[in-house]
């Protein structure tokens, strides 16, 4: 095996894994953002539950988005040192900004959010989380400047085979940028939307108690997941004249692309240039995925008089549709990165010169255990998840008053 | 220019081992046996301050890029071994304190504490060994290639590896002695000394090894100033226990913080000019100027950061205020 397949697999491995908790950081975010505004506003105690049962998951479902990302922040320079030699001037700019503008201020906020309950004062403690959220807002901007840069490299200059920064501008309105970041963040929300209301309706499906609190955690999730689902068609449709106009690889061939394909060979020269077939097919049934989502606009009326819920089978759909935003976020993500093969940065730098000149056996021993890793954490976290999920909202440790310690045995919770 | 990027990346990364050494150090003292309320105890007292910690370490690596992007790529591939393994404490870390406490049972939270204990032994160990490789070189060839590994191999590199890891255990229990109530302070205060000592004499082999390689003499560019700098070290330590000795937690965290920083100096002053020496070929050292990002990259990160600083700096000291003082039963817990 060579190294650079290694090291591809080793970052497609990586990446999957994160971006299945981003998206439910950035969507849930979104939604305890504006519970714990109702909260502070209306002063109800159901709002406070909410929060903090929410809150809980999402707190739980943020480790790994931290463990992961950490790697991916790492790979760049282990395995991939020709990114940072040829395109670092430019694209480590982004990243950088990510680094210190979003994730060194949302992790503070974020510890002070938890460790915040009954210790600050309210309004401090709501601004706290909104800290946290525009926080997560910006990281997925800059990230996705990073990322758009290597969809379609702008706003450079080669000058000794190395890309030097000209303008920053061109960055931040790069045709690959707008509709890809809001059909990113619409994909989120539509999953943190889904994943509310499946947790909800598993609930009303199981009668805990607790009826009022999941009722309206359902009636959110499904609203989200409505308004989220059509911005995700929108945007994605629009992201076709962008991709076909600078990527003309990427989606088969025509005229276009054998054009851009005879230029690389004068320039960089003989090979192939076509990315795998694989990727249009995963786009295929993200779409696929992205109709029948669309189908949770015919719940909404349902929810006249609780129909949804005394009805149950509307329940059980929406139970059984959790996995689809998850499967739909990677077959995106496999289309937009795998169709950019076989460039590390579109059109300028080949993933071949990208790859670190590292041995393929210790990219192998890399590879194996942060995948271990990395998998393990991964289910182990959704276990939790789905106990803590499943245990309900009576009593979450995140925000409980102070003096109640868990290290004593308790009797088991009757759902756990 | 970039003599001041490079001061900021030495804060950043001297600001984690700081911070996160002492995540470290509380970690690595869950392996002593004791109750689950003692272990509790311990997390406790990280408590708020834990995430703000470990973002040292991304915002380290994030300046390293966009603003080092030469040696990003060839420090980290350059010594992949150490930076993996460290990366896998991280990981373990980061995933064992915040998990640690969700699960009830009391079986599943001793596996979490184990997790905690190997991931900082191997994250301190892990940055020990990335230090010592620095100070003695690496064979870059002309191409800026490293032909592999095996320059890691050295009984300096895992004594230093082993003093940071000696250096985070006491630093981690000199932090509980200013944050438990103040009824545990004389037996915790026992325990800071003790591993002072250890870390005392995990520091004097670590030099003592370094003095004798002729690969750390040959890559020392500036000796005065990193025997200087080992010397303030060594104090630090000193100080240190003597203050314990006076209860006086407060200064005692305040030399051990600074024992933990100064390997961050000494390595920048002791290879000065340069960042990465090649042992092979004298051409291929990479120097701090030659590995900084071009100037129009350079200017847009300054005028951004400029204004940011005082913000990141300012968020952190009020996390740091806000929950300052000891933990008592009133004290939030979560992990
Ligand atoms: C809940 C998740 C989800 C759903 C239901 C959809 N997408 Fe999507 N899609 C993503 C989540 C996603 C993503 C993971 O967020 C990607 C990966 C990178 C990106 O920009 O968004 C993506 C990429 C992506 C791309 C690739 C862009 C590129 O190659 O640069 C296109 C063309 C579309 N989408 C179009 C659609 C259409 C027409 C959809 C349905 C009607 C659709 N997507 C549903
Ligand atoms: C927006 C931030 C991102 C950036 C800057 C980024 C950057 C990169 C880089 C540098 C590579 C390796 C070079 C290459 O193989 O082309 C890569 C590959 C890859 N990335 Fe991304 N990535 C991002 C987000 C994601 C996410 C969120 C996912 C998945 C959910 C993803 C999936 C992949 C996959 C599957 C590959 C391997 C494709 C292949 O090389 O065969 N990426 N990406
Ligand atoms: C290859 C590219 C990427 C890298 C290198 C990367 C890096 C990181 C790092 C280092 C963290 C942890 C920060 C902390 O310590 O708190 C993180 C978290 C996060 N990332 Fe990524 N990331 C990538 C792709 C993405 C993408 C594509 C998105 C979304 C569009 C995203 C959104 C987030 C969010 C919202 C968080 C914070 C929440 C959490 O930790 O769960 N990232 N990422």
């Amino acid at each position: 095996m060579d190294t650079l397949l290694l090291a591809r697999l080793q970052f497609a491995t990586t990446t999957s894994i994160h971006f299945l908790f981003v998206a439910v950081t950035l969507g849930l975010v979104t939604l305890l953002v504006g519970m714990q505004t109702a909260w502070f506003v209306t002063g109800n105690p159901q709002w406070e539950r909410l929060t903090r049962f929410w809150g809980q998951l999402y707190v739980i479902n943020y480790v790994l988005g931290i463990a992961t990302g950490i790697v991916l922040e790492f790979q760049f320079g282990l395995n991939w040192s020709g990114l940072s030699r040829y395109v670092g001037n430019v694209f480590g700019a982004p990243l950088a900004i990510e680094t210190l503008v979003a994730f060194f201020l949302e992790s503070t906020f974020l510890g002070m959010w938890i460790f915040g309950w009954h210790r600050l004062r309210r309004g401090v403690h709501l601004a706290l989380l909104w800290g946290v959220a525009l926080t997560a807002y910006a990281s997925a901007f800059w990230i996705m400047v990073a990322n758009a840069w290597l969809q379609h490299p702008v706003g450079y200059e080669l000058r000794d085979g190395v890309a030097q920064l000209t303008d920053f501008g061109a960055l931040l309105t790069n045709p690959t940028l707008g509709m890809a970041l809001g059909h990113v963040i619409a994909a989120s929300l539509l999953t943190g939307g889904m994943l509310m209301a499946s947790v909800s309706a598993w609930h009303l499906l199981r009668r805990t108690t607790d009826f009022a609190l999941h009722r309206t955690s359902l009636r959110i999730g499904l609203v989200t997941a409505a308004l989220a689902v059509t911005m995700v068609q929108g945007f994605g449709f629009a992201q076709f004249g962008p991709v076909g106009e600078f990527q003309p690889t990427k989606f088969g061939g025509g005229p276009t692309a054998d054009a851009a394909v005879a230029e690389w060979t004068s320039r960089f020269g003989p090979g192939d240039y076509t990315p795998p077939a694989l990727s249009s097919v995963g786009l295929g049934f993200m779409i696929l995925i992205g109709f029948t989502l669309g189908c949770v606009w015919l719940l909404l009326p349902l929810l006249w008089r609780d129909l949804v819920i005394r009805l149950r089978f509307p329940l059980w759909l929406t139970l059984c549709a959790l996995p689809l935003p998850f499967v739909a976020v990677l077959l995106g993500w496999l289309a937009r990165e795998v169709g950019r093969q076989p460039w590390a940065a579109y059109g300028l730098l080949p993933t071949d010169r990208a790859v670190s000149d590292v041995d393929p056996s210790l990219m192998l021993a890399s590879l194996i255990g942060f995948s271990l890793l990395l998998g393990t954490l991964a289910v182990t976290n959704w276990t939790l998840l789905a106990r803590h999920a499943a245990r309900g909202a009576t009593d979450p440790a995140l925000g409980r008053p102070p003096g109640v310690q868990d290290d004593e045995p308790r009797p088991t919770p009757a759902f756990a | 220019m970039a003599l001041v990027w490079y001061a900021l990346l030495g804060l950043f990364v001297a600001g984690y081992l700081v911070l996160a050494g002492y995540d470290y150090g509380v970690g690595l003292l869950l392996a002593r046996r004791g109750t689950p309320a003692t272990r509790r105890a311990g997390l406790t007292a990280l408590g708020p301050f834990f995430l703000g910690n470990e973002v040292w370490l991304v915002a380290a690596v994030g300046i390293l890029f966009g603003v080092f992007p030469t040696l990003e790529g060839e420090l980290l591939s350059g010594y992949y071994p150490a930076v993996a393994g460290a990366l896998v404490g991280v990981i373990l870390v980061t995933a064992g304190v915040q998990q640690r406490s969700r699960p009830t049972g009391p079986a599943a939270r001793r596996g979490w504490d184990r997790v905690i204990v190997v991931g900082s032994a191997l994250a301190a160990f892990g940055w020990g060994a990335l230090l010592a490789g620095l100070l003695q070189g690496l064979p870059i060839d002309a191409d800026g290639h490293v032909a592999g590994q095996a320059h890691l191999a050295t009984p300096f590199v895992a004594a230093t590896g082993l003093a940071l890891l000696t250096l985070v255990a006491a630093h981690g229990a000199t932090f509980l002695t200013l944050r438990l109530p103040a009824a545990d302070l004389p037996a915790t205060a026992r325990l800071a000394r003790r591993l002072l000592v250890g870390a005392l004499a995990a520091v004097a082999t670590a030099a003592a090894l370094g003095l004798l390689s002729d690969r750390v003499r040959a890559a020392t560019r500036q000796p005065l100033p990193a025997v200087l700098l080992l010397v303030a070290l060594v104090g630090a330590l000193v100080a240190a226990r003597a203050a314990l000795r006076r209860g006086r937690p407060g200064v005692a965290l305040a030399a051990t913080s600074a024992a933990l920083a100064l390997p961050v100096a000494l390595v920048g002053a002791a290879l000065w000019p340069a960042v990465l020496v090649s042992t092979v070929d004298p051409a291929a050292t990479v120097g701090v100027t030659d590995a900084a990002a071009s100037g129009p990259t350079l200017r847009l990160l300054g005028w951004l950061l400029l204004p940011l600083l005082p913000a990141l700096l300012g968020f952190q000291a009020m996390c740091w205020w806000v929950f300052r003082g000891r933990t008592d039963g009133r004290a939030p817990v979560y992990w």
